[in-house]
């Protein structure tokens, strides 16, 4: 995406908020305005006292000046408070907007879509990036307009107080800021050279954390320290230049401040005495140079400001952008009493259109059977699972169910049909109770505490302080492993699914914890037609047709005695693979 | 934080002083501006005196310019502190993680380690360079400008209090409304982030029970909660700014106002009330300066918080600078009633465990997981410290030894083969950094990896990319063997090494390994029957505690457990001949 198209894409989505946003601009011209003339009238009022040695205070004139500032300064205030709240407002609700609508994306999206992508970019989208345009829009508007009309308000005030004197400023003053942009450039090498080498000391510093057994039994120790102090040392040489050069932004503002404010001094001092301006302009005026200086550097950051806005835009607008996944069909067929037969007629799936992972597979799915999917790790088990459930789409041949293919369904009525425990026990935070009512809000309580019953969790819950009010957190430690699988399969079971999909787990559980898990796995599958990722002897033993993958297809499919009989790959994979525990 | 701070900024205590000589002369010289800005108009423009324009102006450049100098030289050793700060801080974390033993690192979690050296270091750096700059600039500032404005106009000094009582009170108030609802803003984003985890995380089970709704208005009910969150502190916090406009120009006014009335009494006094009013501004903006740093600070000190936790963890144990005794020049490990269990946890892992394994022989561990089979061999290179019992190495407890004495006489091949980012050749030379060409090719040849090392372009000088991401798992593990094999250890230790290979490169490579062990003891930890069927001596576990000792055919006619492992994983025709077997 170009920076233009982005800048309009961005201007585009703020559109709705318009009205406001020039509302608030107009507040903080106005209030810069106002505040525009409060040095001026404070020199005129230094003017007033000073002629009070010839004709006496004139305390009317200076109660007049004192009022007007009052009101001038209060109301540019006002204005400003307006200003900044109603921007506030404006961002908060465009960020609502954006977190909204990036959520819904991720539901929308195809699952191959985060195949590709990792998780911590979506979610940096999410906190990262919008954090970013909250902070730089909010500010980066009022600033721009505040800046700039006080630039040319003050500028155009100097101009008529004295024109020597602004000559003057306008010359050192822009030169300090000029000089700033050249250190700054300067500076950002080095700070470019910095991160190079903080990467590289990073992964030093991962490399020998997570490898301490090996660094230990081969005593690494100091030669690892000399690798690490090199680079620390390098590091500590570029971090210096880097914060060196930046720090002089404040240094070097300040003397050309101090610059400025002396030559103003001086030749200032001439002109009073002269009679060419009085002191209280001179006051004034002095006023004003300090006035001159802010906005400048702040319409010099400003670009980078922008510029780091409008990459956060570009990075949630190119999500937002992303393909979604195909409408459903909109003559849906729908199949009222599902008997679970599935067959597989021809199936051909890659999942990026070159590498071919499943080249022609055909399998035909009596209701009621245990199909187990066997092979060795990485073969694509899960990948029959991922087309059944349409998580993907093949790209060609058909799946149907009883005898209606899933792609005349919606996705909603086929993953309606398939209950499925995974080995990734997902759960969210939130009380036990919601956790397995997750697949059937109406279900009462009664039949989620059946559920639990069925796959022996029940007491496991109610034995926790709060029973099945707990909850489970992310990192919550008061469940195993083990027992969390329990829950997905009581899960599960609530929803009453017509057919099963499971996924063994190979993670560590201890043996009573698994002995329950396979009793449930066998009273959840039992009547269901059910498709189970096996590792478990017993489990291929018992079901009704294996499909043997390799590479990413079925080369082999049959009963555990058929295909050991045939005495080919299953035998072989048998011999080794599964003589484990 | 400031103890940290203070520890590591001692070795630089001369440039330390150094920074406060420059900040103070800068601050000084900055400040002392104005009163000669009232010498001009005092002396100059009411008298109409020229020269006396000059000389203030004269001394003013001088003075502008001495600041210059104060500015620059205390930015360098501002910056200079900062980064051998973080050098050293970085160095101690790193040397002491190095040392630690592996139940301080599981207590804190390696990738808790690697942050707490790099992020959170990062963090405490740039607040010290913040702190030497601001911390030393700021209340300086107060100080002498605050003494400057007293001298200049005593008589108007209450104005200081009123707007120093202005400007904290109402940052005071404003915090006071703001920081409690910061805590339910920081909960709410929290409660975004996890949920939009929760819904990548869990993709599929969200769509598999068609919940995408559910998800979205569980989602917009937290995002509309955090908006109007949002919003609230929005209105409170936007007052700072006009409320601190209203004080300083009020201030301003108030110095005019007070100054003139004074002014009738003496005409000399007009100077004085400018340079007054400058004194104030100044002082007021670094009061500004200095609450901005109070809030920065807790962020940091979290990040010090949690490097202390690291430097100051205790060390569990100590190794001897040299090795007490002689060890035997036979090989063995000997363990006599050990006992060990994670820290401070009341339930051993391992309990009352003797076994002695003899050079020349292999001794393998089987048990189910969670039996302690690993946890067992790790502490005979005292990765754990066994909690009572003793641990013998060639006949001298592992406590006696120097560490690296009794490094370079352990091979030991972790269960996850890991490399090192550098070329095949130093991987596999990892452990012994003098070995020949040939030794290394020998290791190679032996861990069954000289094969596809050969078909690599480069061969041994083949890149290993970071945590050896561009080789396979089967040939990581492989390189591991390679790198214990080259070290000519005298124990070899397997931790479970051999299941990423398949059963034929198994077997070739135990085969492989039998002359080369000859006088080694040879320590086995494994899940498959068929990998330690021809130890000499297996050990069998179960929940920490040794069931039985003996050979294959031994244990079979035994031992349950054993049994019970074997019925596992032979089918029924296969264990019933190896039953009949034993019992022959």
């Amino acid at each position: 995406m170009r920076k233009k198209g982005v800048a309009k894409l961005f201007l585009r989505s703020i559109k709705p908020f318009g009205f406001w946003i020039i509302f608030a601009v107009v507040l903080a011209i106005g209030s810069a305005v106002l505040g525009l003339f409060t040095p001026k009238i404070l020199g005129e009022m230094t003017d007033i006292a000073k002629d009070s040695f010839a004709t006496g205070l004139d305390w009317d004139a200076l109660g007049m000046k004192i009022t007007i500032v009052i009101i001038l300064f209060t109301s540019s205030s006002i204005l400003n408070y307006f200003q900044a709240y109603i921007l506030g407002v404006v961002t908060a609700k465009y960020t609502k907007s954006l977190r909204k609508q990036i959520l819904e994306k991720i539901t929308r999206l195809p699952i191959s879509y985060f195949d590709n992508h990792q998780f911590g970019d979506t979610l940096s989208c999410m906190t990262n990036d919008i954090d970013i345009i909250a902070t730089s829009m909010s500010q980066e508007i009022a600033d721009v307009s505040l800046s700039l009309t006080t630039l040319i308000g003050v500028m155009v005030i100097m101009l008529t107080i004295s024109i020597p004197l602004s000559i003057v400023t306008f010359i050192v003053v822009p030169l300090s800021v000029f000089v700033v942009a050249k250190i700054a450039k300067f500076a950002q090498k080095y700070f470019k050279k910095q991160q190079a080498t903080l990467a590289v000391l990073n992964s030093k510093i991962e490399e020998s954390y997570s490898n301490q057994i090996i660094i230990k039994s081969n005593s690494y120790e100091k030669t690892a320290l000399a690798d690490f102090d090199k680079t620390n040392k390098e590091l500590a040489t570029t971090s210096r230049k880097a914060q060196f050069f930046a720090s002089l932004a404040f240094p070097v503002t300040h003397i050309f401040t101090n610059l400025g404010y002396v030559a103003v001094c001086i030749l200032g001092g001439y002109l009073v005495i002269e009679r060419r301006i009085s002191l209280g302009n001179l006051q004034a005026f002095i006023g004003y140079v300090s006035r001159f200086n802010r906005p400048i550097t702040e319409v010099a950051s400003t670009t980078s400001t922008i510029q780091s806005l409008l990459a956060a835009s570009e990075r949630i607008f190119n999500f937002l952008n992303a393909d979604e996944e195909e409408p459903d069909p909109e003559n849906n067929r729908m199949i009222e009493e599902v008997k679970g037969a599935v067959v597989f007629d021809h199936i051909k799936f890659s999942y990026d259109k070159k590498h071919t992972v499943i080249k022609d597979f055909s399998a035909n799915i009596l209701p009621g059977q245990k199909v187990a999917i066997v092979g060795p790790t990485g073969a694509g088990k899960t990948t029959i699972i991922n087309l059944l459930m349409r998580f993907y789409e093949p790209d060609s041949g058909s799946i149907t169910i009883d005898d209606v293919p899933i792609n005349e369904m919606t996705r909603a009525d086929v993953r309606t049909m398939f209950g499925m425990v995974l080995q990734d026990t997902w759960l969210f935070s939130g009380s036990i109770e919601d956790n397995l009512r997750y697949g059937n809000q109406q279900a009462s309580l009664n039949e989620i505490e059946e559920a639990a019953k069925i796959s022996n969790i029940h007491h496991t819950i109610k034995a926790l302080p709060k029973g099945y009010e707990s909850t489970i957190s992310e990192n919550s430690d008061n469940i195993s492993a083990g027992e969390k699988q329990l829950l997905t399969i009581a899960r599960a079971i609530v929803a009453n699914p017509s057919m099963i999909i499971l996924d063994e787990a190979t993670s560590n559980v201890d043996t009573r914890t698994e002995q329950l898990i396979q009793a449930a796995f066998d009273k959840i599958t039992k009547g269901r037609t059910s498709f189970i990722i096996a590792h478990r002897l017993s489990t291929i033993r018992n079901a009704d047709l294996i499909l043997v993958m390799k590479d990413g297809d079925i080369v082999e499919q049959g009963t555990h005695d058929a295909l050991l009989k045939k005495n080919g790959f299953y035998a072989e994979l048998y011999n080794s693979q599964f003589t484990e525990e | 934080m400031f103890k940290l701070l203070i520890k590591y900024i001692k070795p630089y205590w001369w440039q330390a002083i150094l920074l406060v000589v420059a900040v103070t002369a800068q601050v000084y010289c900055t400040l002392s501006l104005p009163a000669f800005m009232a010498s001009i108009i005092n002396e100059g423009i009411v008298a109409g005196n020229h020269d006396a324009i000059w000389r203030s102006g004269i001394f003013m450049l001088l003075l502008a310019a001495a600041s210059a100098v104060g500015a620059l030289v205390s930015s360098y050793l501002a910056t200079y502190i900062g980064a051998n700060f973080s050098k050293d801080l970085r160095r101690d974390i790193f040397t002491k993680v190095l040392n630690f033993n592996l139940s301080d690192s599981d207590k804190f979690s390696v990738a808790s380690l690697i942050t707490r050296t790099t992020n959170d270091v990062n963090q405490v750096q740039q607040t010290a360079i913040m702190i030497l700059n601001m911390m030393l600039r700021a209340p300086l500032f107060c100080i002498i400008s605050l003494i400057r404005a007293f001298q200049t106009a005593p008589e108007m000094s209450w104005i200081i209090a009123v707007a120093v009582a202005g400007t904290l009170g109402s940052i005071i108030l404003i915090m006071s409304l703001v920081i409690p609802k910061f805590k339910i803003f920081q909960k709410l984003l929290d409660k975004i982030t996890l949920i939009t985890r929760e819904n990548l995380t869990g993709l599929r089970v969200i769509r598999a029970f068609n919940n995408e709704k559910i998800e979205k208005e569980k989602f917009e009910k937290t995002n509309q909660e955090l908006t109007k969150t949002i919003i609230f502190v929005d209105r409170i916090i936007e007052l700072q700014n006009p409320l601190i406009n209203i004080i300083f120009n009020g201030t301003a006014l108030l110095c005019i106002a007070v100054g003139t009335s004074l002014l009738t009494k003496d005409v000399a006094f007009l100077g004085n009330m400018t340079a007054f009013s400058e004194y104030v501004t100044q002082f007021m903006i670094s009061i500004l300066m200095l609450s901005i740093l109070f809030i920065m600070l807790p962020r940091a000190s979290v990040s010090a918080h949690r490097i202390n936790d690291v430097l100051k963890n205790p060390n569990h144990f100590n190794w001897k600078k040299s090795t007490v005794g002689v060890p035997s020049i036979v090989p063995s490990v000997e363990f006599k009633d050990v006992i060990f269990s994670y820290n401070g946890a009341s339930d051993a892992v391992l309990s009352n465990i003797s076994f002695k394994a003899e050079a020349g022989k292999t001794t393998a561990f089987i048990g189910s997981t969670g039996s302690g089979k690993s946890t067992l061999i790790n502490l005979i290179p005292r990765f754990y410290e066994a909690s009572s019992g003793e641990i013998l190495v060639n006949g001298i407890n592992v406590k006696d030894f120097e560490k690296d004495d009794l490094m370079k006489r352990i091979g030991f091949v972790p269960q996850r083969g890991a490399l090192f980012s550098g070329t095949i050749k130093s991987n596999i030379s990892f452990g012994a950094p003098n070995a020949t060409m040939k030794e290394i090719e020998k290791a190679a040849e032996i861990s069954e990896s000289a094969e596809f090392i050969k078909k690599l372009a480069d061969g041994y000088n083949h890149h290993i990319a970071e945590g050896g991401t561009n080789v396979s798992g089967g040939q990581k593990q492989r390189l591991s063997i390679a790198r214990a094999i080259c070290k000519n250890p005298e124990i070899y230790i397997f931790d479970d090494s051999f299941s990423a290979l398949d059963m034929k490169t198994d077997k070739k490579l135990r085969a492989g390994l039998k002359p080369i062990t000859k006088n080694s003891v040879v320590l086995i930890v494994a899940q498959r029957i068929n990998t330690i069927k021809d130890a000499d001596q297996i050990v069998v576990l179960d929940q920490g505690k040794v069931v039985d000792t003996g050979t294959h055919l031994e244990l079979l006619k035994n031992c349950k457990v054993y049994n019970e492992i074997v019925k596992s994983q032979y089918s029924d025709a296969e264990y019933a001949a190896e039953l009949k077997e034993a019992n022959a």
